[in-house]
């Protein structure tokens, strides 16, 4: 009972806009109509009185196909030999109604159906019915054509999300074997470094491999797989690796799309902190400000080149702009992605994403 | 197998796995005395021309000079009448470099290494040592320098092409110069800049020499030293001073420029 309530509510609420929309196109369709009357089946006692008859016929026939529409079939498509019968019944039934307010709004006594009007009265119901038919035709047209530039809108974003699934299927070799080698070493010499070394390396994998099978993860699943792979990174290096990763705990479940944040870390590393003789920090902080999610990644690392531009779209950074196009197509323009130099060396990667874009559940 | 007394260096970043290649070497070459592990790029050269090692294990990813970097300084470096060193690249995971290798039949190990393709360098290191010995090579022969010399250059990686500069922006005091790439004689690197040297001008940027390369017309621009890049056109000549280092002399400046063992094949006779 209830969810049957909560349906004819949800389909109520859905009539006025429908209803709105469609005035402005029943409006010309009933003008067309009153010139079609008057002046090819000559009938009636003039244009302007058509006209108040058109629009009357007209816009009740359009209140109630719509709302016969979305009685029976919601916002899905109506079976077609059933709204083929509506408009059967709905074509007549909207000429006495229209007919009826229309003469009571000229103060004329409503002529029902007098035997010298029967042709006329039947002509133009059938014209109504035509009209019923031509007009549902032209928007059922365009409803799949907006059908079919929703589905391309959703392929698109398919793609972005294969291109990133290829992305993370590259779990850097150069880093995997490097690690690799670094255990088989400690297996020998220390056993429970290696121990500790290897859950970092299954952590590391089994967080990269399975962001790569879902579309969405949150800040703290990312923070662990940033985790683990700082870990891995700090075995090697050493001494010269120091990292931190600040993320708040109310921040841990947001819903992210995975590999935003772990390639941003894999940068501050390899080009930043690998590169340099002394190596540095790596600091990973989340915060939110103004409605907007910030993420970013500092680095005391060799810093950005002087000549060339991260920050321009035609920047010849791939992974850089393979990130910018993923924050576009998932959270919008004002989603985005900024380079800078750290103080007082280094760099500053910083996300910025509107925390109303970030619905699990992406509809846009 | 017949063993003999080596010193090998180890170029290696990551200090656990320098460990380990030392402990696998010395397992399958006790009598190798590891003589150090240098942390980077830089330290290595410096260490192996102080120490004058039969031996450099060049890991190929590491701070401040790539192993290759490095391996060229060294060859450039070298003193004359010492044997250079038997270089071995280590590298992780690198097809490309791998490729290489192979192509210019240098030594090399990958990343995890084991004990068995280990054991077959090592063979190979000691079989060219040996025959090194009995010949009593006193030092280099011009020869076994050249060979070094020509697997090096046989493994320069190619830079991307790029497109080309035609208009240098230098900042001179508070403005910024406009030098067209026509008028430029030679760059020089310095530290952290690269000297662009006009007929009547000298102007610094700040990028590297390595930046710069890949947007000049290679057909135009030779680089002659691992810090110098000569606009070819402006040679008037080269030469060999007593202690066999070359030379260049500019058309339009007074200064020579020092053509590095690396390059000096570019400046023979035809």
């Amino acid at each position: 009972m209830t969810t049957n309530a909560t349906t004819i509510a949800s389909r109520l609420s859905l009539i006025a806009p429908e209803l709105l929309r469609g005035l402005v196109p029943t409006m010309i369709i009933n003008l067309l109509c009153a010139v079609v009357v008057t002046y090819l089946m000559r009938i009636g006692a003039g244009f302007v009185e058509n006209l108040v008859f058109s629009m009357c016929i007209g816009t009740t026939a359009m209140v109630l196909i719509d709302c016969g529409r979305i009685f029976l079939w919601g916002k899905d498509e109506p079976n077609k030999p059933g709204f083929f019968l509506m408009l059967l019944i709905f074509a007549p039934l909207s000429f006495f109604i229209g007919n009826a307010i229309a003469s009571a709004l000229i103060g004329r006594p409503i002529e029902w159906f007098t035997l010298s009007q029967a042709n006329n009265t039947i002509g133009i119901i059938v014209l109504i019915l035509l009209v019923c038919v031509g007009a549902t035709l032209f928007y059922w047209n365009r409803e799949k054509m907006a059908a079919l530039e929703a589905r391309n809108v959703i392929i698109e974003k398919q793609a972005v999300q294969a291109q990133l699934q290829m992305l993370q299927a590259q779990i850097e070799p150069h880093m995997l074997f490097n690690t690799l080698a670094t255990l088989q070493t400690l297996i020998s010499t220390e056993p429970i470094r290696a121990q500790q070394m290897l859950d970092q390396l299954i952590h590391y994998l089994r967080a990269t491999l399975s962001t790569s099978r879902s579309t969405q993860t949150s800040l703290g699943q990312e923070f662990e797989l940033t985790s683990a792979y700082l870990g891995l990174m700090s075995l090697r290096m050493g001494l010269r690796l120091t990292y931190s990763l600040q993320l708040p705990d109310e921040l841990k479940p947001t819903p992210i799309a995975p590999m935003l944040l772990q390639p941003l870390v894999e940068n501050a590393i390899r080009h930043g902190l690998e590169p340099k003789i002394e190596g540095g920090d790596c600091t990973v902080r989340v915060n939110v400000h103004d409605g907007m999610l910030i993420v970013s990644v500092f680095d005391t690392g060799m810093g950005l080149s002087t000549t060339t531009s991260y920050n321009k779209p035609e920047s010849i950074h791939l992974g850089l702009e393979n990130i910018r196009a993923r924050l576009d197509a998932l959270y919008g323009p004002l989603a985005e992605l900024t380079l800078t130099h750290n103080i007082p060396q280094g760099t500053v990667a910083q996300i910025t994403i509107p925390l109303t874009a970030l619905d699990p559940n992406p509809t846009r | 197998m017949t063993t003999l007394a080596a010193r090998a260096l180890i170029a290696e970043d990551e200090a656990l796995l320098a460990a380990a290649l030392s402990a696998a070497l010395q397992r399958l070459w006790p009598e190798l005395e590891i003589i150090g592990v240098a942390a980077n790029g830089i330290e290595a050269v410096d260490h192996a021309l102080a120490a004058q090692p039969d031996i450099v294990f060049f890991d190929i990813k590491m701070p401040g000079k790539s192993g290759l970097e490095a391996a060229r300084e060294l060859a450039d470096e070298w003193p004359e009448e010492q044997t250079f060193p038997l270089l071995v690249f280590v590298t992780a995971y690198d097809d490309y470099a791998v490729q290489a290798f192979e192509q210019a039949a240098i030594d090399y190990v990958l990343k995890p290494a084991n004990d068995e393709r280990l054991a077959k360098t090592v063979e190979r290191l000691q079989a060219r040592l040996a025959q090194n010995r009995k010949t009593g090579n006193p030092g280099n022969t011009s020869d076994d320098m050249e060979r070094v010399l020509q697997q090096l250059r046989g493994i320069t990686p190619v830079p991307a092409a790029q497109e080309r500069l035609r208009m240098i922006r230098a900042a001179v005091g508070n403005q910024i110069k406009l030098i067209p790439i026509e008028e430029v004689i030679y760059f020089e690197a310095t530290d952290k800049y690269v000297n662009v040297v006009t007929a009547g001008s000298e102007s610094l940027i700040r990028t590297s020499l390595k930046e710069l390369i890949p947007q000049l017309d290679p057909d135009q621009f030779w680089q002659i030293h691992r810090g110098t890049v000569v606009r070819i056109a402006q040679v008037q000549s080269a030469q060999r001073d007593e202690a066999g280092k070359l030379s260049l002399r500019l058309r339009t400046r007074p200064e020579t420029l020092a053509v590095s063992r690396l390059f000096t094949h570019l400046f023979k006779q035809m």
